[in-house]
C-alpha cells in the first residue's frame, strides 16, 4: 500500500481536526438538559452521521500514538539488541497499519453521495426513430432487467406503455438492492442505437435513440407529501359510481400542483395499488428534482456530467452492424455488443466511471 | 351495445379477420340483448364451472394443457373482444394469470379445464358476467377478495373507508362492526390495522355473504380478529351495545327505480339484495342511523357510504337535526370523483 502524497495528508489532517471538532460540539449540545426536542433531534442526527468517519480518526490518532511509542523504545534500547529489533519489527507493523487507517479515513472524507446505496427507479424513454426506437428501448429495458438480476437485485416493472411486436414507447421499473443506485446513476443519458431494424427491407442503418433516467428511491423522509398539493384523477364512470357501476379501470393520474409532475399508473389491478407505485416514483422524481438543485450549488464533484447524469448528454453508442458498443464519457468500447445486451459486460463502462467519479473527488479535496 | 357489437363484428368479416363462430355460438350472440336469467339452461361446461363454489384463482392447477392449445385459445378469445371495449383484452391477460399457474409454461397447468375457460371467457363478453365473478376475485386496496355470485363486489370508493377508519384516534384498540359486510372486504383490511385488543364484527343478512366473508377472513388469518354474525344490521350486536368505537357500512343505497337501467355487469349478475336501497335508496342508511347511536360508545365514530350528494347531503342534515343530541361533527366526504359519498361523525 502506497502512501498517501503530503499534499493530501496535509489536508487531510485539516479536515480532520475540524470533524474532531465538530464531533465534540455536538457531543455537548446532545448532553444539554435544556436542549429542546428538535435541536436535541438534529446533533443526535449529525453526530450518528460523523460516527464511523470518527471512529476511523480515533482508531488512526491511536496508532500514531503506537508508532510514537514504539519509536522512542527503539531509540532508547540501542544496547538491547533483542527489544530493539522486536520494538522496530512491531514499528514496521505499525507503520503499514497506519498506512491503511489512513486510506480509511480519506476515503470516508471524500465527498459522496448518498444516494448511492439506495434503491432506484429506471425509466427508458423512446426518443427519435419511430418504431425502431420503441423497440430498442425494449430491448435495452430488458438488458438493465438481466444486469440487475445478475447482480442479485430485484427488477420489478413499474409501467409499460407499448407492446412486444411494437417495443416500448416508455418503459419504468424499481431496481432494489443495496447499491443499485450507486452503480446504475451512470446510465442517465440518452442512449443512441445504429442498426439495421427487423421492418427494414432495403438493409439500410437507421440511427435512432432511448433516453434513460436513473432516480434514487426516496422514502417519506426524504419528500414529504403533503395532500393539499396532490390532485389524484382516477377513472370516472361518468355517472354516480359507488354500487351502481362495475370497472376494473383502476388508473390513477397523481399531479403534484406546485412543480407540474404528473406521474400515470394502470398496470396493477386495484386503484390502492396504482396510487402506492404512482407516490413511489412521484417522491422519486421529486427528490431528484431537489437533489438537481442542490448540485447546482455543490461544487464538489467537478465533472458533473458524470455525477449528477445530464439527462440531455449522448453518453453510448450502440452500433450493431460494427458490433460495438461506445462510452463517450470515458471513451471506452467494448467489441461483444451481444455481451452488453445480455447484461453481462455492462461493468466494463461502470467501473471505469466510478473512477473517474472517485478521481475528480479526489481532485476536489484538495482544492 | 357490447353484445350487438360483438354480434356486428362476428357478421362483418371485411372489418378485422376473424374465425367464423360456431352455429350454436351465432344462435347465443343474436339472443345477447335478453339478460340471460339464473334458471336458462347452459352448456355442460358452462354449468360445471358454476357448480364449484370454490373461486377460479383458488383451485389446483391440476389441467395440464399444451402451450400451443393455451395459444390457441388465446387467440379465439381476443377475436371475440369488440373494438368498443379493449379493456377485455386486459381482462383476457389477468383470466390467463390467474386460471393458469404459469401461463407461459408448456404444458401450462390450468386451474380448469379448457373448454371450462372457454364458456366462462364467452359468458363474460356475451353476457357481461362480471370480470370479477369470472376469476373468483377482486383486486381492492392491497387484498385479493375472493368474491362470487351473491355477494357484491367491493368498489374502488369504499377503499377510502378503511383510511377513515385509520385515522380515529386510538383506533387500534377498538371494537368496530362492519354492517353488511359482504365478502368481508372491509372487515379483513381494518383487521389488519388493528392491535391485539381490537375487534371486528361483522354482520350480513345473506348466507351465501356469510360463507365468503368467513373464507376471506380464514385467508387473511384474520379468525382472532374478526367475529362474523348472520343477521340483519344491528340485531346481532345486542350484546355489544354501548360498546363500540366505530361502525362501518356500505348498505344497499341504489334506488330501486334506478336498478333495472344499471351498467349489465351491476344489473344481471350482482345480488339486489347488496344494492336495493328502496323508493330514495335511503331505507337502509335511515335504519342505520336510527340504530347508531344505542350501539356507539361515547366518541365512537362511525362511517356510511353513499349514492352520492344528493343522499349524504340528506344525512348529514337528518343527523345534524333529529340527532343533534347523539352525534356531532357529522359531515360528507369526498370521494376520488369529488363527489359526496360518504357520511362521517361522531357519537356524543
Amino acid at each position: 500500500m502506497s502512501q498517501l502524497p503530503a499534499n493530501l495528508v496535509g489536508v487531510m489532517e485539516q479536515r480532520m481536526k475540524l470533524i474532531e471538532q465538530r464531533s465534540a460540539y455536538l457531543q455537548e449540545q446532545i448532553n444539554q438538559p435544556d436542549a429542546s426536542p428538535e435541536e436535541y433531534s438534529r446533533a443526535n442526527k449529525e453526530f450518528h452521521k460523523l460516527e464511523s468517519t470518527m471512529d476511523m480518526i480515533k482508531e488512526l490518532r491511536l496508532k500514531k500514538e503506537e508508532i510514537e511509542g514504539l519509536k522512542s523504545l527503539v531509540e532508547n534500547s540501542v544496547e538491547e539488541k533483542d527489544l530493539r529489533e522486536m520494538a522496530a519489527q512491531e514499528l514496521l507493523q505499525a507503520v503499514d497499519e497506519e498506512k491503511r487507517l489512513q486510506h480509511n479515513v480519506f476515503r470516508s472524507l471524500l465527498p459522496k453521495d448518498e444516494a448511492d446505496e439506495r434503491d432506484c427507479i429506471l425509466e427508458v424513454r423512446a426518443g427519435t426513430g419511430g418504431e425502431e426506437a420503441s423497440l430498442f428501448a425494449m430491448d435495452i429495458f430488458k438488458m438493465y432487467e438481466k444486469y440487475s438480476q445478475n447482480n442479485g437485485w430485484k427488477f420489478d416493472v413499474i409501467d409499460i406503455m407499448g407492446s412486444v411486436l411494437k417495443g416500448y414507447k416508455e418503459a419504468s421499473g424499481t431496481i432494489s438492492g443495496p447499491g443499485a443506485y450507486g452503480k446504475l446513476k451512470f446510465e442517465s443519458g440518452i442512449h443512441r442505437v445504429q442498426r439495421v431494424p427487423v421492418t427494414e427491407k432495403s438493409g439500410r442503418v437507421h440511427t435512432s435513440a432511448v433516453s434513460v433516467a436513473v432516480l434514487p428511491q426516496a422514502d417519506e423522509v426524504d419528500v414529504q407529501l403533503r395532500n393539499e398539493d396532490l390532485r389524484i384523477d382516477t377513472y370516472r364512470s361518468g355517472g354516480s359510481g359507488g354500487q351502481s357501476v362495475n370497472t376494473t379501470d383502476s388508473a390513477v393520474r397523481i399531479t403534484h400542483v406546485p412543480t407540474g409532475t404528473v406521474v400515470a399508473i394502470q398496470d396493477e389491478r386495484s386503484q390502492h395499488q396504482n396510487k402506492a407505485k404512482a407516490l413511489k416514483v412521484l417522491r422519486a422524481r421529486l427528490y431528484e428534482i431537489e437533489r438537481q438543485r442542490l448540485h447546482m450549488d455543490r461544487s464538489k464533484l467537478r465533472s458533473e456530467q458524470i455525477g449528477s447524469g445530464d439527462r440531455s448528454e449522448r453518453i453510448r453508442t450502440y452500433n450493431f452492424p460494427q458490433g460495438r458498443v461506445t462510452d463517450h464519457r470515458v471513451g471506452i468500447t467494448h467489441h461483444s455488443i451481444g455481451d452488453i445486451m445480455e447484461g453481462e459486460s455492462l461493468d466494463i463502462f461502470i467501473d471505469a466511471l466510478l473512477l473517474r467519479e472517485e478521481m475528480d473527488a479526489i481532485s476536489s479535496f484538495s482544492s | 351495445m357490447l353484445a350487438s357489437a360483438s354480434s356486428a363484428a362476428v357478421a362483418s368479416s371485411s372489418f378485422l379477420p376473424r374465425p367464423k363462430p360456431k352455429p350454436h355460438l351465432l344462435k347465443r350472440l343474436a339472443s345477447a340483448l335478453t339478460p340471460p336469467s339464473p334458471l336458462s339452461p347452459s352448456t355442460g361446461a358452462d354449468a360445471d364451472a358454476d357448480q364449484d363454489p370454490t373461486p377460479l384463482f383458488l383451485r389446483p392447477p391440476a389441467h395440464p394443457v399444451p402451450a400451443p392449445c393455451l395459444a390457441a385459445f388465446r387467440r379465439r378469445a381476443a377475436a371475440l373482444v369488440p373494438p368498443s371495449a379493449p379493456h377485455l383484452h386486459r381482462h383476457l391477460r389477468w383470466l390467463l394469470a390467474d386460471a393458469a399457474h404459469d401461463p407461459d409454461a408448456d404444458p401450462a397447468l390450468l386451474r380448469a379445464p379448457l373448454g371450462d375457460l372457454e364458456a366462462l371467457w364467452l359468458r363474460h363478453v356475451r353476457d357481461r358476467r362480471p370480470f370479477q365473478y369470472v376469476v373468483g376475485n377482486e383486486h381492492w386496496r392491497d387484498l385479493v377478495v375472493a368474491v362470487r355470485e351473491g355477494v357484491l363486489i367491493p368498489r374502488p370508493e369504499t377503499e377510502a373507508v378503511v383510511e377513515m377508519v385509520g385515522r380515529v384516534e386510538g383506533f387500534e384498540a377498538g371494537w368496530w362492526a362492519d354492517l353488511g359486510t359482504g365478502s368481508g372486504a372491509i372487515a379483513v383490511a381494518v383487521a389488519r390495522m388493528l392491535g391485539p385488543e381490537g375487534r371486528v364484527f361483522a354482520t350480513d343478512v345473506s348466507e351465501v355473504a356469510i360463507e365468503v366473508a368467513r373464507l376471506n377472513v380464514q385467508r387473511y388469518e384474520m379468525q382472532d380478529k374478526v367475529q362474523i354474525r348472520h343477521g340483519s344490521w344491528f340485531e346481532p350486536l345486542e350484546d355489544l351495545k354501548g360498546k363500540l368505537m366505530g361502525v362501518i357500512s356500505n348498505p344497499p343505497y341504489i334506488p330501486t327505480d334506478d336498478l333495472p337501467g344499471l351498467q349489465p355487469e351491476v344489473g344481471w349478475h350482482e345480488p339486489k339484495l347488496a344494492l336495493d336501497g328502496g323508493k330514495d335508496g335511503l331505507d337502509h342508511l335511515l335504519h342505520l342511523c336510527e340504530g347508531l347511536s344505542s350501539v356507539l360508545k361515547p366518541g365512537g365514530f362511525f362511517v356510511f357510504e353513499t349514492n352520492g350528494n344528493k343522499q349524504s347531503e340528506f344525512l348529514v342534515d337528518f343527523l345534524s337535526t333529529k340527532w343533534d343530541s347523539s352525534f356531532h361533527d357529522v359531515e360528507a366526504v369526498l370521494d376520488f370523483a369529488d363527489i359526496k359519498r360518504f357520511v362521517t361523525g361522531y357519537r356524543r
